[in-house]
């Protein structure tokens, strides 16, 4: 790994080099005691070219206003959780640029997004960033009011109104579809499905997951000050954790991270924890690497003895450590979920602006929404899904914590202090990449074939929304 | 100060989960029972006066039902347009089994 140009480059075929003389992510989980399911146990990389991305989609106030008008209008968001809204009138605010959306629970099974604004003279029914429950959607300016259906309850002196027909003014509403406990919504009417859109192979994976059966226990806001793709892009690739982590590497399988994409919105990396960087060769022993495991939720891990015996592996142990420990913390059953799905980190986006990470040890879900004023800020959200206790209750989901601008993650209230400084890290280079690519005299940004792969994917995303 | 503390109901008719509001020296007092403790505080929302009693509880906060403001429940502050001024917050304890609140 030292050497930074190898002779033998030219008999690949672009995209098909590897980390070389290092055991894939694949070789990792297949030596693991509880083997992992299939849509662990699968690649899907395509080489997608190597030509530079251009920057002024990261620069361009202008690119920013078409991403508004043709990207957030045509796609589909997490909106909110299932549980933010389980009661018949809980509603939630998502707001993404100058849109916002009531989305409410019209009954049991009916989830509902109505564009948050009164249809008399255009006074948002609810303010953005807001929850609540309603029995009636209430304008605070002349009390027009609508049911929790979307049809108009009352217009105030209405016999000023004889033009009003009612069944020309309920609330307008985006599509909204339910996968996994999240709630989607989706302004364009002629979209495809929420299955169709995120493609038949990832639907096979997110079915597995069960994260209906999860709940928020941490959730965090921060401002970031550079434009939302930079944003995301710091999270879609283990090739920056030698540099920006290193308190970690000794732990985590960087270079030889497996990287897949799954039609035009949806990729993955899957990220080996427990096992030494190949950067690391040689330098440190199995106990090492035990020793300086980190985890996005340690708190449960307690005192576990992180000794380990001749030949036992660190990986094995911390397998084995967490499997114990956290059903033990979170009152959950997990003799039936493999090493790698404890263990290991699996980064999925969901385009535009989602990622979902599907393990026990890392359970996060990230959401990027652009600045709307500033397409040089984007908003970062950090939740933890823990699975439901087995009593079955279901815990209220965490309120959010909004961090200032310079305030560590290690600050928010349920965030693992070490998981904290990691996202310090990512985004400490953020502003100055936003800078960089201003100052540059390089029209594009180079990207690597395999490790950079879903940048390149995103970004194919970005620019079919705009082109078409 | 005991003498200012004024009788509201007994504990067991407010479980948790639940609110009750009552008028207490002419002024409607709304006592909301969380996971966490009990909190007394004004049944009036400051932005339209309207009542708060059927509000959601969530988080130690209540969300006002008419237009959505939402308040702490500990500080009274307000949380959410389109409230703006905070409401009140009063002083509660528990004397054998009645909740007590100063108003």
């Amino acid at each position: 790994m030292k050497q930074t140009i190898r002779e033998d480059t030219q008999i690949f075929a672009p995209g098909d080099a590897r980390c070389p003389d290092e055991p894939s992510t694949q070789d990792i989980i297949a030596r693991d005691k509880v083997a992992a399911p299939a849509w662990v146990r699968s690649e899907s990389y395509s080489f997608l070219g190597d030509e530079d991305i251009s920057i002024d989609r990261y620069i361009d106030a202008a690119f920013a206003k078409q991403e508004f008008d043709k990207l957030w209008t045509r796609t589909w968001q997490f909106a909110c959780r299932e549980e933010h809204i389980p009661e018949i009138g809980d509603y939630y605010v998502y707001d993404i640029g100058r849109h916002s959306f009531i989305v409410t629970r019209v009954a049991e099974h009916d989830i509902r997004a109505y564009y948050n604004a009164c249809l008399h003279r255009g006074t948002k029914l609810r303010a953005s960033g807001s929850d609540g429950c309603a029995s009636e959607f209430k304008c605070s300016f002349h009390g027009w009011s609508w049911n929790l259906d979307g049809t108009l309850r009352e217009a105030v002196c209405d016999w000023d109104f004889p033009h009003v027909k009612a069944e020309a003014f309920s609330l307008p509403e985006a599509r909204v579809e339910l996968l996994g406990g999240f709630v989607f919504i989706n302004m364009d009417p002629a979209a495809p499905s929420l299955p169709d859109y995120l493609g038949p192979e990832f639907m096979a994976h997110i079915t597995q997951w069960k994260l209906e059966d999860r709940y928020v226990y941490c959730h965090v806001y921060k401002t970031i000050p550079a434009n939302w793709k930079l944003n995301m892009e710091a999270f879609m690739e283990a090739y920056h954790v030698i540099n920006t982590h290193p308190q970690v590497a000794v732990s985590n399988a960087d270079a030889n991270s497996q990287y897949d994409i799954y039609g035009e919105h949806v990729d993955r990396f899957i990220s080996s924890l427990g096992v030494l960087s190949p950067h690391l060769r040689g330098q440190y022993t199995e106990q090492d690497i035990l020793d300086r495991f980190t985890i996005g939720d340690a708190s449960m891990l307690g005192g576990a003895d992180r000794t380990l015996a001749n030949g036992e592996t660190a990986r094995q142990r911390m397998a084995d450590i967490m499997r114990e420990m956290f059903e033990k913390a979170t009152n959950t059953d997990l003799s039936q979920v493999s090493d790698a799905e404890l263990l290991d980190c699996f980064s999925y986006t969901l385009f535009p602006n989602t990622f979902l990470f599907p393990g026990i040890s890392l359970p996060m879900v990230y959401r990027f929404r652009p600045h709307k004023d500033d397409h040089r800020k984007s908003i970062y959200e950090v939740m933890f899904l823990r699975p439901l206790p087995v009593d079955g209750s279901r815990p209220e989901p965490a309120e959010p914590v909004y961090l200032r601008d310079d305030q560590s993650f290690t600050e928010a209230d349920g965030m693992d202090p070490g998981f904290g400084a990691i996202l310090d890290q990512d985004t400490e280079n953020l502003l100055l990449q936003q800078e960089g690519l201003e100052a540059s005299a390089k029209g594009g940004i180079t990207l690597g074939n395999y490790q950079e792969i879903r940048i390149r994917h995103f970004e194919r995303a970005v620019d079919k929304y705009l082109v078409e | 100060m005991s003498s200012n503390f004024t009788r509201f109901c007994k504990l067991e008719a407010v479980p948790p989960g639940s609110n009750k509001a009552l008028k207490v020296n002419d002024t409607w007092v709304l006592v909301c029972h969380t996971k966490e403790r009990l909190f007394a505080v004004s049944g009036i929302c400051s932005h339209q006066a309207k009542p708060l009693f059927s509000g959601r509880v969530r988080n130690c906060k209540i969300t006002c039902p008419v237009h959505g403001a939402r308040f702490d429940l500990a500080t009274g502050e307000a949380l959410d347009l389109p409230a703006t001024r905070p409401i009140p917050v009063y002083e509660l304890r528990l004397v054998d089994d009645w909740i007590e609140v100063c108003v």
